[in-house]
This record gives structure tokens, C-alpha cells and sequence, in this order.
């Protein structure tokens, strides 16, 4: 993935990069060496380490952005900061005559610059982060930790979950929001193993991706969806009752009913079903809301045949 | 019969499992979350050009390599069970016909005993029934790490959960317990195995009452299946019954209540106690750890299965008394027999 958007900005890596080595080379004629015993390392670790760091910042930038405005800001605004601290770490190993000043504009001129870029960058950073926050709304809520998200559907897992439920039903200790409860839901696809076993794992995957955006469309805004394990999805209703739940996983579950999934070769519909479990607690732990909003989930679908001593 | 010729086991080096079959679903299920082969196939040894081309014999030892790489290589704990999922009755010729046309559990289960070697290579599963209930308990006969070990453990159980939702066509009331304890990602085993009744109990193992047994299965038929355990019969008549490790298992468990010496093991399998050592080694296990394996798996049956006390269980595994065999368990288990006896009600 990394190295698929760095072949996006070559061009700017190919500028900054350039411009360190033409500086290198610059002092190298320009200049002469200093003595060993003249060379102050705390100074050259200081200095060198921070060029480094800028470097290492600058290609991770461009590593995981795509193209645009505010990546190129960045990117400059590290790149002539970079180039500074690295004019500023050759400065250790080469003495430039006096006379000579280009060094020193690439050492002032060149820090002030880089800083006011990054700076612009980043106001135009926050901008475009708060029109993503607004995409993302139904899959995170204030809270973001890339390790708990789901590689395949791209909303958080079971861990993500559980914090949520943890900062809703702990974070209300104020009056006012305690009569409020919070409700989830538990939703599954009926014998999504036996469309696995049909169509192969890749389709199953895809029939997930394709069952969560739809799921999302039918959330309100304030609501979050979760994948919590294989085909289960838990869905966090802040300030809703349980017959207010109830409703929402019907209204679920008929649109799950009613799409027709297309099969990536063949383009067969395929139609499923969805199994619902609706829970609504005010005073539980996260733990006891999720397994209540599971068991209402497996009940609904056990087999009559099942003998209540046969499950303990 | 078997030719004379055929040794009694194989090891863990030995190449007698289809690179195609069962690893190849893996390695599919990694290339889909889009992990380079190169990474995959890291230290196996192997190509994904001799995966792919179908021909390629790969060793227990190799097997194991491929799913550290996995454990390490996937972020998604789920990966287990979605392998599980696919083992059976999967595409293996033959031994798939056979087990795609069992009559019922029962016959599905014997195959999988059966024809281990091709259909459970690295877990060999233990058939042991009571009158209530069937136990399908799973025994490492690879040698493998507790990472890897877990792995297979999951897929396994999910592999027999779903093959017999798959040819029974409907759920069937499974219990599951592990030996190891509960991992932080409860979900996966409560979603895909529909519950698991408990962790750190000493064995692996699903049960189910026996009614559901002989239930017949609609999918399969007969005649298809004779011609498959025909065929079955022919293809593995090269093959030792045992691996080492199973082997060594079995012959332990014949004696549990009157342990054998290193050396008596060792002249039972006809070899020196130096090559004996040296094959367990080879293995990634000691002789004393197996023997308190196998003493361990016996008493946590006779407290479990067949509920019998502290004092009972001292007197049929020849510990001198009861506080002695409740030490030994207690170094077993890191629980005292009690503790277990409240961890879950059968």
C-alpha cells in the first residue's frame, strides 16, 4: 500500500532529495573540511537526527496520502525544513569561508519558509479531516485507535466496541443524560457459512462490505455500527429505548430482505436474511448489554428441537 | 493388511500432505487479505508455483511454519475459524467423497478418525463416547507451538461445527472446551462456534449427546460412499497408521496407571532411549511432559465424565494418596481438581 501512493509524489521527493544532495555537493567545492577534533557531536547527532526525522516524517506523509493541496504543503513545509537542518548538520563537517553567505540564507531563510508551509498545511489538514470525520460519522465516534478497526470492512471490531459502550454508559454520570438509555443491536446473515461454502470466501467478503454500506444508510446520524465478529454486526443506539430499537432492526432487516446482491462473476441476485437480537440498558456494564443484545439475537433463531437441558 | 514393509509411524519431517489440499486454502484466505505469497510461504520451503501446480508433498514441519506465518503475518483473529470453516468436507478426492457422503455424524466422525492422516493432519482427533455422551478430543501429534496449536484447535472445531451444519442442514447443540486460557477475542468463538463452555480445562474437545448421532443425513449416498472408502482404502495403504507423537500417546495412555520409564517406551517402539530422546526432541516435546500430558487428559476425564472424587482418581493413577495426586494436578493444571470441577457442569 505504502509504496503505491509514494509513486504518486516522485516528483516532489525527487525535488527535495535533489536539492539536499546539490546542497552536499555545493559545500563540498565550495568549502573545506574540518579537522576530527574540531567537530562538535553533540551537535552533529542534534542536528543530523533532526534531518533524519524530518526525512523519515516526510516520506511517511506522502507514503499514506493521496495526491492534493494539502499534501503538497505538508511535504514542502517538511522538505525545506529538512533542508535547513540538513545545511545546518553539514555546517559540522565543512567550513564555508566568510565571505560566502548562500549557506547562510539556506540556514535561515530556508527553516522560516518550510514553517510557514507546514503551517498553511496543516490549517488545510484540519479542514479536510473535519469533511472526513463527517464521512466517517457512522463508523467512529470521537474516539480513533487504527488497531481496533476491521481490515475488511473498514468499521471498528469487537475491542471498538466495547470502548464505546464503556464511555456511553459511564460517561453519563451527569443527571440530566442519565434517564437516557442506550441500546444495541446484534445483526447477523442466516447461513452466511453455507453462502461461503456456495460462492467462496472473496464473495463472502464482498457480500459484507456491500450488507454494512447498506446498513449504514438505514442508521440515523448519532448512531455507529460495529463489525463484531465474522457476520455479526453491533449496532450502538445512544439515547434509544428498546421498542425504539426493535423498530430500527426491523427496518434492518427489511432492507436486507429487499436488496438483491449481485455475484461478481455470474451477476446472479442473491437475496439474504438477516437475524436481529435488540438490547436497552441504563444501568448495565458494556459487557452485560452485549451479551443481552446476543442472547436476544440466538434466541430468536434457535431450533425449536433443541431441548432446553441440551444448552446449559 | 498392510505390506510388512510400511513403518509403524511417520514423523514430523516427512512429506505426505498435499501442499494443494488444506494449506492452499490458507495461503488463499492471506493472499485475499492481500499478504504477498513471498511473505507466506516465508521458511516453508515452498513456491506458490508448486502450490498451485498441484504435485507438492509437504511435512507436518512445514504445515506448522505456514500457520506461524499466518498467526503473524494477519491482524484478524477471525482467520481460524474462516479456514475452519472450509476444511471439510473440502476437495481432496477420495477422502472428501467419503466424508461429503457420511450417513450421519457418527459415520462423518469415524472418517475423520479414519483418515486422519489426510483429513486432520495435525490434530488427530480421539473418538470416546459415555452413555450420554460423544467426545471428539483433539491431540497434537505435530509437535506444534502453543501459538500454532491454539490456531489449528480453532479451526478444527469450527471445521466439525460447520461440516456437520453443512451435511446435517441444520445446527447441531455442540460444547466445546479448551485447554487453554479464554483468548482476549471471546467474540470469535461465540459467533463462530456459537459458545464455548470453557477455557483452561486441560483438554480440547467438542461433545455432544449421542441422539444426534445417527440422525441420517439426506445429502450423501451409499453406493457413492462404498466406492469412495474403496478407494480411500487404496490410497492410504502406504501409510503408517500413526504419526510418532500419537503413537507414543497411545502407548502411554495403555499403561497410565502404571507409568512406564523412558527406556521401556523406547523398547516397546524398538528403538535405543538415546533415539528415542533424540526423535522426541525432534518433535518439540519431552518424555516427561508427555507422560504428565496423558496422566493429566485421564484425570480431567475421570473428574469431569465420570465425576469422581480426589480420593478415587488417586487410587486408579497409583498416587500414593490424595493430597499427592491433588499437588499433581495442581503442577498440571495450575488449578487445584475443585477449581476444575466448578469451571464447567456437565
Amino acid at each position: 500500500m505504502m509504496f503505491t501512493t509514494l509513486e504518486l509524489h516522485r516528483q516532489k521527493l525527487v525535488l527535495i532529495f535533489g536539492l539536499a544532495i546539490a546542497g552536499l555537493v555545493a559545500n563540498w567545492l565550495m568549502g573545506e573540511p574540518k579537522n576530527l577534533s574540531d567537530i562538535d557531536w553533540l551537535d552533529v547527532i542534534g542536528e543530523g537526527g533532526t534531518a533524519m526525522a524530518l526525512a523519515v516524517w516526510m516520506v511517511l506523509i506522502l507514503g499514506s496520502r493521496p495526491a492534493g493541496r494539502v499534501t503538497d504543503l505538508l511535504t514542502l513545509g517538511l522538505g525545506f525544513l529538512f533542508l535547513a537542518m540538513w545545511q545546518d548538520s553539514l555546517d559540522e563537517f565543512i567550513r564555508i569561508p566568510a565571505e560566502q553567505v548562500w549557506d547562510q540564507w539556506l540556514e535561515s531563510a530556508a527553516m522560516p519558509f518550510g514553517i510557514g508551509l507546514l503551517t498553511y498545511g496543516l490549517v488545510h489538514w484540519h479542514r479536510e479531516q473535519l469533511a472526513i470525520n463527517r464521512q466517517l460519522q457512522k463508523r467512529e465516534r470521537v474516539f480513533r485507535e487504527h488497531r481496533l478497526i476491521d481490515p475488511l470492512t473498514q468499521v471498528g471490531q469487537a475491542g471498538y466496541l466495547q470502548q464505546q459502550l464503556v464511555e456511553l454508559l459511564h460517561g453519563q454520570e451527569t443527571p440530566s443524560h442519565n434517564d437516557q438509555p442506550v441500546a444495541l443491536i446484534m445483526a447477523d446473515v442466516d447461513r452466511f457459512g453455507d453462502f461461503n461454502r456456495r460462492y467462496g470466501h472473496r464473495e463472502g467478503d464482498r457480500l459484507l462490505v456491500e450488507l454494512l454500506e447498506l446498513l449504514m444508510l438505514n442508521l440515523r446520524e448519532e448512531d455507529l455500527i460495529c463489525r463484531y465478529a465474522a457476520d455479526r454486526f453491533a449496532i450502538v443506539l445512544p439515547n434509544t429505548d428498546l421498542q425504539k430499537a426493535r423498530q430500527l432492526a426491523q427496518e434492518l432487516q427489511r432492507a436486507v430482505s429487499a436488496f438483491a446482491y449481485k455475484h461478481k462473476h455470474s451477476g446472479e441476485s442473491l437475496y439474504q436474511c438477516l437475524s436481529t437480537g435488540a438490547a436497552s440498558a441504563t444501568g448495565a456494564s458494556a459487557e452485560q448489554l452485549i451479551q443481552a443484545a446476543n442472547q436476544a439475537l440466538e434466541q430468536g433463531r434457535m431450533p425449536a428441537s433443541w431441548t432446553s437441558e441440551s444448552r446449559i | 493388511m498392510k505390506p510388512v514393509s510400511i513403518p509403524a509411524w511417520y514423523e514430523c519431517d516427512e512429506r505426505f500432505m498435499a501442499a494443494h489440499h488444506q494449506p492452499a486454502l490458507l495461503i488463499d484466505l492471506l493472499r485475499a487479505m492481500d499478504i504477498s505469497s513471498h511473505h507466506i510461504l516465508r521458511g516453508t520451503g515452498l513456491f506458490l508455483e508448486d502450490v498451485l501446480a498441484g504435485e507438492k508433498q509437504i511435512s507436518q514441519q512445514q504445515f506448522a511454519q505456514l500457520i506461524r506465518n499466518a498467526c503473524k503475518l494477519s491482524r484478524d483473529p477471525g482467520l481460524s475459524f474462516r479456514w475452519g470453516a472450509q476444511l471439510w468436507p473440502g476437495h481432496y478426492g477420495a477422502f472428501s467423497h467419503l466424508l461429503a457422503n457420511a450417513a450421519n455424524l457418527e459415520d462423518a466422525l469415524e472418517t475423520l478418525v479414519q483418515y486422519r492422516h489426510q483429513l486432520c493432519p495435525l490434530l488427530s482427533p480421539r473418538l470416546v463416547q459415555d452413555d450420554r455422551y460423544c467426545y471428539v478430543q483433539w491431540l497434537d501429534v505435530a509437535g506444534l507451538g502453543p501459538q500454532e496449536y491454539r490456531f489449528v484447535v480453532e479451526a478444527m472445531t469450527a471445521g466439525l461445527i460447520s461440516l456437520a451444519r453443512w451435511l446435517g442442514k441444520q445446527k447441531f447443540p455442540w460444547r466445546c472446551i479448551f485447554s487453554y486460557p479464554a483468548p482476549e477475542y471471546l467474540e470469535q468463538y461465540q459467533v463462530n462456534l456459537g459458545q464455548a463452555d470453557g477455557f483452561g480445562i486441560g483438554v480440547d474437545a467438542l461433545m455432544i449427546e449421542r441422539v444426534w448421532l445417527r440422525q441420517t443425513w439426506s445429502g450423501g449416498t451409499q453406493v457413492a460412499a462404498r466406492i469412495a472408502q474403496r478407494e480411500c482404502q487404496q490410497l492410504s495403504l502406504a501409510c503408517a497408521d500413526h504419526s510418532f507423537l500419537e503413537l507414543v500417546y497411545r502407548i502411554l495412555q495403555r499403561h497410565v496407571r502404571n507409568p512406564l520409564a523412558l527406556s521401556e517406551v523406547a523398547e516397546q517402539l524398538g528403538m535405543s532411549s538415546a533415539t528415542f530422546k533424540r526423535k522426541l526432541r525432534k518433535h518439540n516435546r519431552q518424555f516427561q511432559g508427555m507422560q504428565d500430558q496423558v496422566r493429566f487428559h485421564t484425570s480431567v476425564y475421570l473428574i469431569h465424565i465420570n465425576g469422581w472424587n480426589n480420593e478415587q482418581i488417586a487410587e486408579y493413577l497409583t498416587f500414593s494418596d490424595s493430597n499427592n495426586f491433588r499437588r499433581a494436578f495442581k503442577r498440571w493444571a495450575g488449578i487445584t481438581p475443585s477449581d476444575s470441577r466448578s469451571m464447567v457442569l456437565l
